[in-house]
C-alpha cells in the first residue's frame, strides 16, 4: 500500500486525461472508462501536474479551505490519491 | 434523451491475420469491399461525441489491417473522443506506432493468446507470439496506457501465474484476463473451452493474490465465465443503455453478437445519423428498458443491475431472445447451463487439460 510522501510529485498516469469535449470537462478519462471529478477531488487532480509536490498540493488546499483542520486535509488528499493510484490513473 | 451512450465500439474491419477459436466476430463476416471509408467513420465519430460518447474502441478483426488506421485515430481524437485500440500487434512497426501515438492514440490493448509459444500459436493458428513480445517493448517507449489482454479457457488457465508474470515483465499498466464467452466461434468450441470448477477456483486465488501484490503497479481485471456465476452479467451495461457497436460495413448494433437474434433490423450509418439510430432504431428499442422482460426478471430485485442478462446468450441457448438468461440460477432454463457445466466437470478430477481438442478455426472473409 503506497501513501504519497510529502516530496513525491504526482501526475496523471499515461493514458489518463481530462476530457476536452464541450460540457465534459469534469470527466477524467482513463483506459476503458471515465471518472467524474467534482469539487475538491477535481481541485486535487488538477494540481497533479508533475511539477507540484504532494506537500505543495496540500499547502494550496489548506489555503483554499482554511476552515478545515490541516491534518484532515492532508489525510483526505492522501487517501484520495492513493485510490487513484490503485486504479492506475495516477503516478507518484 | 433518456439513455446516453458513453462508449462506441467500432469494428473497423473483419480482416484478421489470426484465426482464434473463440473469435467473437459473427460466423458470417463482411468483406473488405463493403468496409466503411474513413470519411464516413470521421462523421460518425463527430456524431458520437455530440451524443455524449466519451470512449471509442477501435477493434476488428485486426484494426491494423486497415491502412488508414492513423487517419481514423486522428479523426476520433479530433472529435474529442478517448481512443482505445485493441490489437493483436500483427503489422505494428515502430514507425506505425509512432504515427498512431502522434495522431492521438490514448490506450493500446495488446491481446495475447497464451504465454507459451507452442500453445499460443496453436490457438491463434499463426506464429504471432514472438512478434508480440517485441511489440510490447515498442509500446513502452511511448507515454500511452498499455493493457495486456489475455483470453483464458480450459486449455491455458493453469498457466495463469505465468501469464501475470509476463504482463508484469512487459510493464503493462493494466491486465485484463477474460474468460472466453460463448458466442460465435466460441460456442462451437465450448466443450473444449469451458474451464473445470477446480481450475476456476485456483484461478480466482491466483488473481486475488496477484492483485494484492501488484497494487499500484498493475491493475488486474478478471472476467469469470458466466456459466459458473449465480447471476448473469449486465450485458453491455444493459441493452441500448450506454453502448453502441458499429460493424465494418456501417450497421449499428446494440452488441457485438446481436446479429444472431432473428428478426432484428439494424440501421446503417450510411443512411441515418447515429443519434437517430440510437433513439429510433427498432433493434435498440427491442430490449431497452423493462417492458420486454419475462418472469422471473420482471419482478426480480436484480433487474436494474443485470437487466435479465444477455439477450444473445438467451437466444443461442433457449431459442428465445426474450428469455431470462439461462446462466441465471433463477431462470427456468438454467438446467441447460447446469448440464454443460456438469458435462465439463464429469471425470475432470484435478482439471488437467487434454491435448489438442478438435478446434473449429475462424475462417477468413475474402
Ligand atoms: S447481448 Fe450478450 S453478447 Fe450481446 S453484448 Fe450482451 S452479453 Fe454480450
Ligand atoms: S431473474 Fe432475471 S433479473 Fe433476476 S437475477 Fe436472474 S436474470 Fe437477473
Amino acid at each position: 500500500m503506497s501513501r504519497p510522501s510529502a516530496g513525491c510529485v504526482p501526475r496523471l498516469a499515461a493514458g489518463c486525461r481530462f476530457s476536452d469535449a464541450p460540457g465534459q470537462g469534469d470527466m477524467l478519462l482513463v483506459p476503458e472508462g471515465a471518472l467524474r471529478l467534482m469539487g475538491v477531488g477535481r481541485k486535487i487532480v488538477e494540481r497533479c501536474d508533475g511539477v507540484r509536490t504532494f506537500a505543495d498540493i496540500v499547502g494550496e488546499l489548506r489555503a483554499e479551505y482554511p476552515a478545515l483542520e490541516p491534518a484532515r486535509v492532508e489525510e483526505e488528499a492522501a487517501k484520495f490519491l492513493e485510490r487513484l493510484h490503485e486504479k492506475r490513473a495516477l503516478d507518484f | 434523451m433518456e439513455y446516453m451512450p458513453r462508449a462506441l465500439i467500432a469494428e473497423i474491419t473483419h480482416r484478421c491475420p489470426l484465426h482464434c477459436v473463440y473469435c467473437s466476430n459473427p460466423l458470417e463476416m463482411q468483406v473488405r469491399q463493403s468496409e466503411l471509408p474513413a470519411a464516413t467513420w470521421a462523421r460518425v465519430f463527430e456524431q458520437a461525441a455530440e451524443m455524449g460518447v466519451l470512449q471509442l474502441h477501435l477493434t476488428g478483426g485486426e484494426p491494423l489491417a486497415r491502412r488508414d488506421l492513423t487517419e481514423l485515430v486522428a479523426a476520433a481524437r479530433g472529435a474529442k473522443l478517448y481512443v482505445n485500440l485493441i490489437t493483436s500487434g500483427i503489422g505494428l512497426t515502430a514507425e506505425r506506432l509512432g504515427a498512431l501515438v502522434a495522431a492521438g492514440l490514448d490506450h493500446l490493448q495488446l491481446s495475447f493468446q497464451d504465454v507459451e509459444e507452442a500453445t499460443a500459436n496453436d490457438i491463434a493458428g499463426a506464429r504471432a507470439h514472438t512478434h508480440k513480445l517485441a511489440v510490447a517493448c515498442l509500446i513502452r517507449r511511448h507515454r500511452i496506457a498499455f493493457t495486456v489482454n489475455m483470453v483464458v479457457h480450459r486449455e491455458n488457465l493453469d498457466r495463469l501465474e505465468k501469464m501475470i508474470a509476463l504482463a508484469e515483465e512487459l510493464q503493462a499498466d493494466r491486465m485484463e484476463i477474460a474468460n472466453v464467452q460463448y458466442y460465435g466461434w466460441a460456442l462451437r468450441n465450448r466443450a473444449a473451452l469451458l474451464p473445470t470448477r477446480p481450475q476456476l477456483e485456483r484461478s480466482l486465488e491466483t488473481v486475488s493474490a496477484a492483485q494484492e501484490r501488484l497494487k499500484g503497479r498493475m491493475r488486474i481485471d478478471f472476467v469469470v465465465p458466466d456459466y459458473y456465476a449465480r447471476y448473469p452479467k449486465p450485458c453491455m451495461g444493459g441493452w441500448g443503455r450506454g453502448m453502441i457497436l458499429i460493424d465494418p460495413c456501417g450497421q449499428v448494433l446494440p452488441c457485438h453478437a446481436a446479429g444472431v437474434i432473428p428478426g432484428l433490423q439494424f440501421d446503417n450509418v450510411r443512411e441515418h445519423a447515429l443519434g437517430w439510430i440510437w433513439q429510433e432504431s427498432s433493434a435498440f428499442r427491442r430490449f431497452r428498458g423493462e417492458e420486454w422482460m419475462p418472469e422471473p426478471c420482471r419482478s426480480c430485485d436484480r433487474r436494474s443491475q443485470d437487466f435479465g442478462g444477455c439477450r444473445c446468450q438467451a437466444f443461442l441457448l433457449t431459442g428465445d431472445a426474450a428469455a431470462t438468461d439461462p446462466v441465471c440460477t433463477l431462470a427456468p432454463s438454467h438446467g441447460l447451463v447446469e448440464a454443460v457445466v456438469a458435462g465439463v466437470n464429469a471425470g475432470a478430477g484435478a482439471g488437467v487439460a487434454t491435448s489438442s481438442p478438435g478446434w473449429v478455426y475462424r475462417a477468413d472473409p475474402v
